[in-house]
């Protein structure tokens, strides 16, 4: 709508287009909630094998090295085809971080397994007494000689159970002011002793996340990334980029689609009231789209979005739970069903991608944090 | 955000932030109920400085710019509360020129020496714009109209743009205001400026041909119309913000800036948040639209989002200073009024959505 592709995007396009329609099981398109990962992974095998896995990770690390607008078709070629989400804290997370902090013993270790999709990571950021207030978290590693010794409790860790590695935020001097300056960046082995992982089941049916204790485990010291005591600089550094990346456009439009099948299957879309309500969730998308294709403009001539990164996910996700709520009324006494509900124009699921989204104001910070960080940062309000 | 821009278009912003700083809610505020209500030597001014005939082609004397230039020049007027119509007359100004041969009027009004205005809206709700009822007979030479215009910014105004049914479909038409059969009765706005109802009895007219990229004169005239509105109800919300978060950072309440108080805050950012998504939104239509050729879901979709967000923007405004916002003296009022009327030209919000919900084919 505002952007076109060079021809050279167009190419990549269509090859990306062909090769997904060939490649993607049938049974892995169009899932409200993520697949296992004995359903997942082989998908994410099968895009590793094609070199398609990692589009924003350097060629030296088994990347593509795409360009930000290559690694936007990609996401918008693979929602196209109802590709699954794949596992992200690899991905997008401790493997950008590694790149950037890491050490080459931690670089040769810990990518290529990400990139094969060996071995699956979880953040282990929150904790039951630290969520919006992460800086208060409490997780404490004491170093002595080469080794870390970890207590304390991770919790809404999403894929935990089903997690090789973690990448932690853990507390390493307990008298830091501000506290964020006591806080370390360490990467665990789930399989150590000591540790005990409890899926959660969500308000959506899945099991997306789970607790995870650390009763005195062990972790070498050489597991740090960056400086002791530097973790929350490093953990914050990326985070324009998730922002970016989790207000993907993509999500709001599949949800459009799906409130139009719904609502003709079910006739509301005569009605004048949804239509006009219908219409305003249609414009929010356009305006989504076009505060997505700025901030990449702006991303592409190098200027950091900055705490502007916020708006874009406080906009994205209400606008994405707004949708849904039209998901529901256009469903009208369908909408509490638990399974997919069968039309004229092929099955919609209605309750678990509204009950899903519930989670979009509240993961990465929260809508009222981020309209901290906006209040604050961009707009200088006295605190 | 900030922009990206070519340096051209930031100093053409700086040249619009001069001019609408020599404006502002005092001068606003001298002119309400004034007829017309703004200064013709302004006027001469922004069309000396090439704003009139900015979309005008290079070959017909204009500056060729396109529309991020056009938005760069409204915002800025919306923001500094200008009074001279520069939107709507440069609209004109691009219409008038987009014929083989520019219509006769054009350079006078490219100049700002006599201003021409479209009036295409025929009732309080918008309608269909491109079926409009007003008619036009083709006995011989000269076209004349006959029906009914509405809300139409009169003021000052040597002549109209007249959307009409002609022999084949649609038309744009020039009328001149004095012409035999041309009835104006303006009432006055809560903003300061009068809206007239324009009566047209076998008015003679000249037809404004579509330019040739253009599906019709009509509809291109309305894009732009849309498109312009926008610009400057952002301006306006953009305008309203910075009086109200420099007040939230000076009132003290409780011993404390209230600009301090959480719930404050939060409002504070779902007014810059509506700002920028209207900003991305209306800047990035800009980017890849010819002024002659404005998708039309678009150009519906960015008046539909600015004029109900401008009102919002502008009602929380009020609502952050409380009492004080609600007196007359005190500027924010203005920006309120401002919002009213363009959020209501060329058919408000819902009038918008109304349109946009066909042609987006959100139908059965």
């Amino acid at each position: 709508m505002f952007r076109h592709d060079s021809p050279e995007e167009a190419a990549f396009r269509s090859a990306a287009r062909t090769w997904l329609e060939a490649n993607l099981p049938m049974a892995l398109r169009g899932r409200t909630n993520r697949p296992p990962p004995a359903e997942l992974m082989p998908w994410y095998r099968t895009l590793s094998g094609k070199g398609w896995i990692a589009p924003h990770w350097p060629k030296e690390y088994g990347g593509m090295g795409a360009t930000l607008n290559e690694q936007i078709i990609m996401a918008e070629e693979l929602a196209r085809v109802g590709a699954p989400q794949l596992p992200a804290q690899g991905l997008n997370h401790i493997g950008p971080i590694l790149i950037e902090f890491g050490t080459a013993a931690q670089k040769a270790k810990h990518l290529p397994p990400i990139i094969a999709g060996e071995v699956i990571w979880a953040q282990g950021y929150s904790e039951p007494g630290a969520g919006s207030d992460l800086a208060s978290l409490a997780t404490r590693a004491t170093l002595a000689g080469d080794r870390f010794t970890v207590q304390g409790q991770k919790i809404w860790t999403t894929w935990g159970h089903h997690s090789h590695w973690m990448f932690a935020l853990v507390r390493t001097d307990p008298r830091a002011e501000p506290r964020h300056a006591g806080i370390s960046f360490l990467l665990l082995d789930l399989h150590s002793p000591g540790v005990t992982i409890r899926p959660i089941r969500t308000i959506a049916g899945d099991d997306e996340f789970s607790e995870v204790f650390f009763d005195n485990v062990a972790v070498p010291a050489e597991n740090l990334v960056g400086k002791l005591n530097d973790g929350w600089r490093i953990a914050n550094a990326l985070l324009g980029h998730e922002r970016l990346g989790t207000s993907n456009p993509q999500f709001a439009l599949i949800a459009l689609e799906r409130i139009k099948t719904m609502a003709r299957a079910t006739g509301v879309l005569a009605d004048p009231g949804f239509r006009d309500r219908l219409a305003a969730a249609s414009i929010g998308v356009t305006a989504l789209l076009a505060l997505f294709n700025h901030a990449v403009e702006l991303t592409n001539l190098q200027r950091s979005l900055g705490p502007d990164a916020s708006i874009i996910k406080i906009y994205g996700t209400e606008l994405l739970q707004s949708l849904n709520d039209l998901l529901l009324e256009a469903a009208g006494s369908d909408a509490a069903m638990a399974n997919p509900v069968a039309t004229n124009f092929g099955e919609v699921d209605v309750s678990t991608p509204f009950l899903q989204v519930r989670r979009a104001t509240i993961y990465g910070g929260s809508s009222e944090i981020q309209r901290n960080i906006v209040a604050r940062r961009v707009l200088n309000l006295p605190q | 955000m900030e922009l990206h821009l070519t340096s051209e278009q930031t100093l053409l912003r700086d040249s619009a932030a001069k001019f609408s700083a020599a404006a502002g809610p005092q001068v606003a505020r001298a002119w309400r109920g004034r007829e017309p209500n703004f200064a013709p030597e302004r006027l001469r001014e922004a069309g000396e400085l090439g704003w009139l005939g900015m979309l005008v082609p290079s070959a017909a004397d204009g500056l060729g710019l396109g529309l991020t230039e056009l938005a760069l020049v409204l915002e800025q007027a919306g923001r500094g509360l200008v009074c001279e119509p520069i939107g709507l007359a440069a609209i004109a100004a691009a219409a008038l020129a987009q014929g083989r041969a520019p219509h006769p009027m054009l350079q006078r009004a490219m100049r700002g020496e006599a201003l021409v205005v479209p009036a295409m809206q025929e009732s309080a709700h918008g309608g269909d714009p491109l079926a409009p009822a007003t008619r036009a007979a083709d006995n011989g030479r000269t076209p004349r109209l006959t029906g009914t215009k509405v809300s139409v910014c009169a003021g000052g105004a040597a002549g109209f743009l007249i959307s009409a049914a002609g022999p084949d479909g649609p038309a744009l038409y020039y009328v001149p205001r004095d012409a035999p059969g041309v009835h104006v009765a303006a009432a006055p706005t809560v903003e300061g400026r009068k809206l007239a109802t324009l009566t047209l009895e076998a008015a003679p007219a000249d037809i404004v041909p579509p330019r040739r990229s253009s599906r019709s004169a009509v509809e291109a005239l309305t894009d732009l119309a849309l498109v312009a509105l926008s610009a400057e109800l952002l301006g306006v919300m953009q305008g309203a913000q910075e009086l109200t978060f420099a007040y939230l950072r000076i009132r003290k309440q409780f011993g404390k800036p209230i600009g301090s108080f959480q719930a404050l805050q939060h409002k504070a950012v779902d007014i810059y948040i509506k700002t920028e998504t209207t900003r991305s939104l209306l800047y990035q239509i800009a980017a890849a639209n010819d002024p002659y050729r404005i998708d039309p879901e678009l150009a519906v979709a960015v008046k539909a989002k600015a004029s109900e967000d401008a009102l919002a923007v502008t009602q929380a405004c009020i609502q952050l200073h409380g009492a004080i916002g609600f007196t007359d003296e005190h500027d924010i009022g203005l920006y309120l009024k401002r919002a009213m009327l363009l959020s209501s030209l060329f058919g408000n919000a819902a009038a918008q959505r109304r349109r946009y919900a066909g042609i987006a084919g959100l139908a059965m």
